[in-house]
Parts: C-alpha cells; sequence; structure tokens
C-alpha cells in the first residue's frame, strides 16, 4: 500500500499548496487615493444611493459591507491589529463610544462640523453625526379597527390588554433601536419605574426581534399589531404600500443620532477624511432629503419636505450620547435579568 | 503543541514501517495545526487569559447566570430531538426511495424536493414556516387555528428538522444503496418473513449509518444558530444563539467565546458514544463474496403504506413553503401588491452579480480541497492504526461541532496578525467551509469503508494488482458513492452557511446568504425571495450534476462484481 499512500500525500500537499498560494494571489495591495473601504450599519438600500453620490461629487469609490452595529464593532476590534476597512458609516453614535474606549477610532473633525450642532458629534472629535432618528409607534390600521382602538398616543396605551401577545419589538441584546426604547422610558419614567412598566409589557409582547426593524413586516402583514421602531424603518415599510399608523407618545420619545467616523490604522485616510467633509456638508442632507431617505439631517440649514419628519409636535427628550453609552450594558443586563427572565 | 506529543512514542517504527503514512499523518496534522488548532488556541486565550494571567472570571460569570444554564439545556434537548427526529424522517424517507415499489418518478420527486431544505438558507425556510405557521399564518387561518404559537421550541424543531432530514436521508440512502441484495434474497428463500429480513438485515446493517447521521444532525442543531435566531424567541434559548447575541449585541467576546465554549463538552459526548456504539462491531457487507447484483426486496404491505404516506405529507409541507418563497420573488411588494413583477430578478443580477460569482468561486474551491482532504483522512483514521488515532479524527471534526459563529471570530483573531496573514482574503472564506464542513465527507469515507471488508484490497494484492492499482480499481470505486455524497453536502453547505463567514465577508469577497439576510433585515422580502431563488436553482442545479455522477460511479462498481461471479461461475 505504500504507492497508494504516496499519492495521498501528493494529493494533500497539492491541496495545502493551492490554500497557501491562493492566500497570496488575492493579497492585492491597497490601491492608492481613488478607493474606499467601509464597513456600513445604514441598511444597504440607503447606503448604495448615498456613496453613489460621493461617487460622482469626489471621484472616490466606495466598497462597503453592511454589518449590525454589534457585528461591526465585534469586527474592528478584533481586526485592530490589522484594518480591513477606513470608515465605520452610520449606526447610532453610542456605538461609537463604545468603539472608542477600544480605541478602534480616530479624531478627525471635519471642514464644516462646526455646522453640525454641539450635541450632534463627539466632544473630542471621534465621530460626526450624519443623521437623527427618533422612536415612534408603529401600528396595523386594520388591527386597530377591528379591536376599535385608537392609534397609540402614549407609552401605557401599549400596555392594553387589546395587545395581548400582538407586539412585536426589538430585543435589547441585538438592537439599537431597543436600547433608545429603554433610554426613552428611562427619561419618561425613571429607572425603576421604566422596568417595571417593562415587566408589565412583556405581558404584550409576541416577539422581541433581532433586528432593530424586524416586526416591521409582521406589522405590515398583520401578524402583529404594534410596536416601537426608528422613524427611519417606520417611514421605509409605510411608503411601500401597507396601511399602517405612525404615533407618538405624548410622553415623548429619545432619539438616536446616526454618526460616521474613520478608523484608526485607516489604509486610505485621505479619502476617508473626503467622505467625513463631504458628509458633514450640506450636499449628504439634499441626497437623503431627494432619495427618500428618512433620517433628519443633522445639519439644520437643509430643507425637510417629508411631513412626517416635521418634529414640531413631537416631545423629544434629550439624551446624552455619552450617558447612554455608559448606561448600555447595565440597561441591557438588567433588561435581560428583570424583563426577559420573569 | 499537541500533534509532535501524539508521535513521539511511535516516531521511529512508524518512519520505519509506514513512511507513506507518516508523512501523509504530518502533513494533515500540519494543516491541523494552522486551521484548527491555531484559531482555538486564540480563542482560549481570550476566554481564560485576563490582562495576561489565567482566569475563571469569565466562565463563573456566564455559569451564573439561569438564563445561560437554560441555554445550556435548550441547545442539548433540541439538538437530541432534532437529531432523533431527523434521522428518523431521513430513514423513512431513504426506505421509500430504496425499498419501495413507488413508482420511478415519485421516486425522483421525493430525492428532489428532499434536498430543497437543504439547499436554502435556513432562515428562508425559518422565514416562510412564520409565514404560514406563525401568529395570523396562512395554514392557521387556512385551517382555522387559532390560537398556536410558533415561537419557542416547537417551531424551532419543525425548522431544524425540515432543515437537517436531508443529510440523513443522503447519508443513510447512501448506506442502503450499498448493502449487498443477495442477502436479502438469501433470507427470503431461507423462508424468513419481510418483517425478519427488515428487523435482522436492513436495520442492523443500516446502523453505521443511522449513528452517522444522528451524530451529524445532533453536531448542526447543536451549532445552528439562524433558526432559533429567527422562531426560539426568548422563551427557548439556546448556546450559539446567546453567544452570538453576546458578541453581536453586548460587543463581549470573552463571553460569547466562554458560552460556546460549554458547547464543546456534549459535542465530545455525543463523539465518544458514537465511537463506543460503532466501533467494535463489524458491518461488512461488501464482501465481494457475493453474487449477481440483484434487486432490493420489497418491504412488508403495511411499512411500505406508513412510509409513503409520511413521505407524501412531508413532501407536500415543503413544497407549500417554498411556494411562498417562489411566490413572494414574483409579486411587487408582499401581500400589498401582488401585481406579478420581475424586477427583483432584475436587481438581483444587477447588484448581486458579484455575491453570485464569488459565492460559487468559493464553494467550488472548498469542495474540491475538502474532499481530497476528508478522503485522506477518512481512509487513515479507518484503514490505518497510528497513536493518537481517536484525537486524529475528533480534531478533524473540531470546528464542525464548534458554533460558526465561535470560528468565525475566532478566524478573524487568529489570522488577522503576522506570520499569517489571511482577514479579506479568499482563503480565508475556503478554509473556514473546508475545515468545518469536510465532516461530512470524512464521516462518509469512513462509514462506507467500515462496510468494506478490506479483505478485498488484500485479495488484489495477493493476485498481483500492485497497490496504486488496488486503490484505484478496489478502494476508490467502492467508496466513490460516499465521497460524492459527502462533496454533495459540503458543497451545499459552502453556498447557503452563514454562521461562521458572516463575519468573513469583506468588502472583496461577499456572499450570496449574507446578501440575503441583509435584504431581509431590510425588510425586501420580495427581493430576499428572489436572492433565495437563485441560489436555490443555482445549488439545484449542480446538485442534479453530482447526482447524476453518483449514479454512474454506483454501477460501476456493480460491474467488477458481476465479472467476478461470471469467472467464479466458470
Amino acid at each position: 500500500m505504500k504507492n497508494v499512500q504516496k499519492v495521498l500525500v501528493l494529493l494533500i500537499l497539492i491541496a495545502l499548496c493551492s490554500t497557501v498560494l491562493f492566500a497570496q494571489g488575492v493579497q492585492e495591495k491597497p490601491k492608492a487615493g481613488g478607493t474606499l473601504n467601509v464597513y456600513s450599519i445604514m441598511p444597504e438600500k440607503y447606503a448604495t444611493k448615498i456613496f453613489e453620490e460621493f461617487t460622482k461629487d469626489t471621484g472616490i469609490k466606495v466598497n462597503f459591507v453592511r454589518l449590525s452595529s454589534g457585528e461591526a464593532l465585534a469586527r474592528l476590534i478584533a481586526e485592530k491589529a490589522n484594518p480591513q476597512v477606513d470608515a465605520l458609516w452610520g449606526g447610532p453614535a453610542d456605538t461609537y463610544e463604545a468603539g472608542v474606549l477600544e480605541g478602534v477610532f480616530d479624531v478627525y473633525s471635519p471642514s464644516e462640523a462646526e455646522k453640525v450642532p454641539a450635541q450632534f458629534r463627539s466632544k473630542d472629535g471621534y465621530w460626526t453625526g450624519i443623521g437623527i432618528i427618533p422612536l415612534t409607534f408603529l401600528s396595523n390600521a386594520k388591527y386597530l379597527k377591528d379591536k376599535g382602538l385608537n392609534p397609540p398616543a402614549s407609552w401605557t396605551d401599549l400596555l392594553d390588554p387589546a395587545y395581548r401577545n400582538s407586539l412585536q419589538m426589538a430585543d435589547a441584546r441585538t438592537s439599537g433601536t431597543a436600547t433608545e426604547r429603554i433610554y426613552s422610558l428611562v427619561k419618561v419614567y425613571g429607572e425603576d419605574e421604566a422596568y417595571a412598566y417593562q415587566k408589565k409589557l412583556h405581558q404584550n409582547v409576541q416577539l422581541y426581534t433581532k433586528g432593530g426593524a424586524g416586526g416591521a413586516m409582521p406589522i405590515a402583514t398583520g401578524q402583529a399589531a404594534s410596536g416601537v421602531f426608528y422613524i427611519v424603518d417606520a417611514l421605509d415599510i409605510q411608503q411601500q404600500g401597507y396601511d399602517l399608523v405612525i404615533s407618538y407618545p405624548k410622553e415623548g420619545v429619545t432619539y438616536g443620532v446616526e454618526a460616521s467616523g474613520i478608523i484608526k490604522g485607516a489604509k486610505n485616510k485621505a479619502a476617508a477624511q473626503a467622505l467625513m467633509d463631504w458628509a458633514s456638508s450640506k450636499r449628504l442632507g439634499e441626497v437623503m432629503v431627494a432619495n427618500l431617505i428618512n433620517y433628519i439631517p443633522t445639519r439644520p440649514d437643509v430643507t425637510v419636505t417629508n411631513p412626517s419628519l416635521d418634529m414640531s409636535q413631537v416631545k423629544l427628550l434629550e439624551a446624552d450620547s455619552t450617558w447612554k453609552g455608559e448606561n448600555r450594558t447595565r440597561f441591557v443586563e438588567r433588561w435581560i435579568a428583570e424583563v426577559i427572565q420573569q | 503543541m499537541h500533534e509532535t506529543n501524539a508521535f513521539r512514542p511511535t516516531r521511529k517504527s512508524l518512519m520505519k514501517t509506514d513512511p507513506a503514512l507518516f508523512s501523509a499523518l504530518v502533513a494533515v496534522w500540519l494543516s491541523f495545526a494552522i486551521f484548527i488548532f491555531l484559531p482555538v488556541i486564540r480563542l482560549l486565550i481570550t476566554t481564560f487569559y485576563v490582562d495576561g494571567i489565567f482566569s475563571l472570571a469569565n466562565m463563573r460569570k456566564v455559569l451564573g447566570t439561569s438564563y445561560n444554564i437554560k441555554a445550556l439545556y435548550g441547545s442539548l434537548i433540541l439538538a437530541t430531538s432534532v437529531s432523533i427526529a431527523g434521522t428518523f424522517l431521513g430513514y423513512i424517507f431513504a426506505l421509500a426511495v430504496t425499498r419501495t415499489a413507488l413508482p420511478r418518478p415519485l421516486k425522483v420527486l421525493l430525492g428532489a424536493v428532499t434536498i430543497l431544505p437543504l439547499i436554502s438558507p435556513p432562515f428562508t425556510s425559518s422565514i416562510s414556516l412564520t409565514l404560514a405557521l406563525g401568529p395570523n399564518g396562512m395554514l392557521l387561518k387556512a385551517l382555522g387555528i387559532g390560537d398556536f404559537s410558533i415561537y419557542g421550541f416547537l417551531g424551532t424543531w419543525i425548522s431544524e428538522t425540515l432543515t437537517y432530514f436531508p443529510v440523513a436521508f443522503m447519508v443513510i440512502s447512501a448506506i442502503l444503496n450499498t448493502m449487498s441484495a443477495t442477502l436479502d434474497d438469501a433470507a427470503l428463500s431461507l423462508g424468513a418473513s419481510r418483517w425478519r429480513m427488515f428487523t435482522t438485515i436492513t436495520i442492523p446493517l443500516s446502523l453505521p449509518g443511522i449513528g452517522n447521521s444522528i451524530l451529524l444532525l445532533f453536531g448542526a442543531s447543536l451549532a445552528d444558530f439562524a433558526t432559533p435566531l429567527i422562531l426560539g424567541g426568548h422563551t427557548f434559548p439556546v448556546l450559539p444563539t446567546e453567544a452570538y447575541l453576546m458578541i453581536t449585541g453586548m460587543f463581549d467576546l470573552r463571553g460569547g467565546a466562554t458560552l460556546s465554549f460549554l458547547l464543546l463538552v456534549p459535542a465530545l459526548l455525543v463523539f465518544f458514544l458514537q465511537r463506543m456504539l460503532l466501533g467494535n462491531k463489524s458491518f461488512v457487507s461488501v464482501t465481494g463474496k457475493n453474487g449477481a447484483r440483484t434487486e432490493f426486496a420489497k418491504l412488508p404491505t403495511a411499512l411500505s403504506v406508513f412510509i409513503c404516506a409520511v413521505c407524501l405529507f412531508i413532501v407536500a409541507f415543503i413544497l407549500y413553503l417554498y411556494a411562498i418563497i417562489l411566490w413572494g420573488s414574483f409579486v411587487k411588494v408582499w401581500s400589498v401588491n401582488n401585481t406579478f413583477t420581475l424586477e427583483h430578478y432584475a436587481y438581483v443580477f444587477k447588484h448581486g452579480q458579484k455575491a453570485i460569482s464569488d459565492t460559487l468561486l468559493i464553494a467550488f474551491l472548498s469542495t474540491v480541497i475538502g474532499s481530497v482532504l476528508a478522503v485522506v483522512i477518512g481512509y487513515v483514521a479507518q484503514r490505518k492504526q497510528f497513536f493518537g488515532k481517536r484525537f486524529f479524527e475528533f480534531t478533524s471534526m473540531l470546528n464542525y461541532a464548534l458554533p460558526g459563529t465561535v470560528v468565525g471570530i475566532a478566524y478573524i483573531i487568529a489570522f488577522n496578525q503576522k506570520p499569517i496573514l489571511l482577514t479579506g482574503t479568499l482563503s480565508i472564506l475556503v478554509a473556514a467551509y473546508v475545515f468545518r464542513y469536510y465532516a461530512t465527507g470524512i464521516r462518509s469515507v469512513i462509514a462506507s469503508l467500515e462496510q468494506i471488508d478490506p479483505a478485498l484490497e488484500e485479495a488484489s494484492m495477493s493476485l498481483g494488482a500492485s497497490s496504486v492499482r488496488t486503490f484505484t480499481h478496489v478502494t476508490i470505486p467502492l467508496i466513490i458513492p460516499a465521497v460524492l455524497a459527502g462533496m454533495r453536502y459540503l458543497f451545499i453547505h459552502c453556498m447557503t452557511a452563514i454562521s461562521a463567514t458572516i463575519f468573513l465577508v469583506s468588502v472583496r469577497w461577499t456572499l450570496l446568504t449574507t446578501r440575503i439576510l441583509e435584504s431581509m433585515t431590510e425588510l425586501q422580502f420580495s427581493q430576499a425571495s428572489a436572492f433565495s431563488m437563485v441560489l436555490i436553482v443555482i445549488v439545484f442545479l449542480a446538485d442534479a450534476l453530482m447526482l447524476y455522477l453518483l449514479k454512474v460511479t454506483t454501477s460501476k462498481f456493480h460491474k467488477p462484481q458481476e465479472i467476478s461471479y461470471e469467472k467464479v461461475g466458470a
């Protein structure tokens, strides 16, 4: 059998060598100037349009992968020794704060940063806000009609037994939308009261979805009645033509700040800086308005046309990104211990 | 490192008596060291070293939460239920195809339909299952069932069983096909009833396949995170999902690594259990001494009827679930605007082109490299004796037993720094697939070799054939159905798996499955359906090709026997 084994050994060696060869073969050298590699937490359909406009304006080509905020941060931390991307695009500012603590981001102050209000950018210049998204209630119009309900106008409306086993909202372990919900409740009720409320709310929850927008489709198709979402996700599904109602609680909601930042050790630093400069200009806000991308621009001087984004009738609660970043883990752990495991 | 220690006691003798085996082992151990040990060790360091000191703090923290303990139980209960139910269903389907009088077209339909769940990403079928059986589900409404919750154990169990039973079907039908039909004839002509033949010949001879399938399904269910992620809800936590949530949601790599470390214990247990169950028995049935091939005897009528009824029910249900996805891919907006449109497919071919070609290239490379490795490892593990053999076998399965999420994270940590800088490359994706999914190939080769009497190879050699001729004309033809069965599964997995590689896709190399998951999270149900359909069609075509090869090679393998019978007869 010796010859047989020689053949086998040869085969293994070929297999191994080919692996190594491929490893060498695809190690492309980073091209100078013209390209930018990005992790986008912003949904792909928005990022594609925005980056297309950016490329038109600057000639810089953008390669990107869409990741959830936790995944993006986990990857950035794991890749710290050899960063694979130059910038992080979109995603809640508290994710950026967590990344700053891990030493993932570089300081950069975009050319028009001072035109962006101070609460929408990092104090130390690690990230800059590109959009604002308040929380909102999204309900299935037919469900409300069948049960004779008005659209929920207060957080306590969601405790109505009519909603029993028919709310879907995000899981605090995976979703920034869910932690935003906790921040809102803590700002409205105070911490202990907020958790007492969530325990009651839990009785009506059918499913905690992994993604912030995960419950929107079930609500649209009538699998679930109502839920709490960022306005951008709620408007997006409504614009697809489903019969849905958007309403706000009278006690108020907090809002998320979508951010952007440069990765420490970025291989295409100049291109990344160009993206940040572009994002802090009025141009980004105008692109978003023109493409029905429903973030409220951080630049106050951009005119918003969609009436649903008019916040003058909505009570917005202030929640500082640093406060969010500091409390996030504790809030989520308490949510697991008291709400999920009860 | 482990491998050099494992060798030392026998190095001298092994080098002398079997230098080829020795070098084969060195080569394989080397690849294990790089692609299995290095990532795992880096991961253990992350788990057990806090600030440079060995510490159990992470472990204590994780084990101190009742929810995590619940997740451990959940994983075990789920994996056990899925492996039993899936193997049962797989066995029934395998019997229907190999041992009943069902008309041929129906058998082809059975085979074709069963691979549907396998060739689509698991979360796709979870979504259609939700639409059918979820709250306000279409099937529930049609049947008038009001209060039924799919979220939790039940939904996860149904979905995983439907997803993984085709694996059992593939493994078991390969075994049932290579059994010798003359044993059936002998039993019947000696006066045994068909029941007695079934319980004393068919079942015992298929034990390697059953054990193999239970092990594979247990492992697959233990590591699956996508299905519980969608259907588990918060009432039924399982470890891989909790680990994934901890890493992606809480940014807690240590906690997630520690949680998944707990999964190693049941994985080890199952592995040793299987060795104990099957290790000492002989399942030789291809002896080379049997005569002309005859048809397999049919099963008792009552059993046949039951089997066909179960198969048709399952097939109808699967077709219904996939009809939902097919329909969804052709309508403008799911459930609101049901106008027929091709715009989603246009989008897929415009924006998904790179994902399609990347996925195909990666799957093709992984299948070829993985199959070669699987044949070598399976052959060495089954036919050869050497020190540390069980450890060798276990190591080869390690990446498969670990949840994909953890393998993905471990690969990033291990291959993101010199000397082996692989992140963002094609090879990291290929390596992740090869060392994770060649397991099916290995098990399949081993199970097949267990059925083949080494006397066949010895006979060939003593009749004057060279060892190369023996290998190419006896061993390879005999195990080729098993190798191809393993290749099919490897290819399918490379096309559809996501748990490990979701962490390894980069701006340069992207996969279809991540695009589908993306469309799902962006609520583009129709777009996700179109992506899924494209993926399913590609895999289905590739699979049909391999099935054809399997058929050709199986019939080739029977020819020598007929010839040998003629010679004996003369």
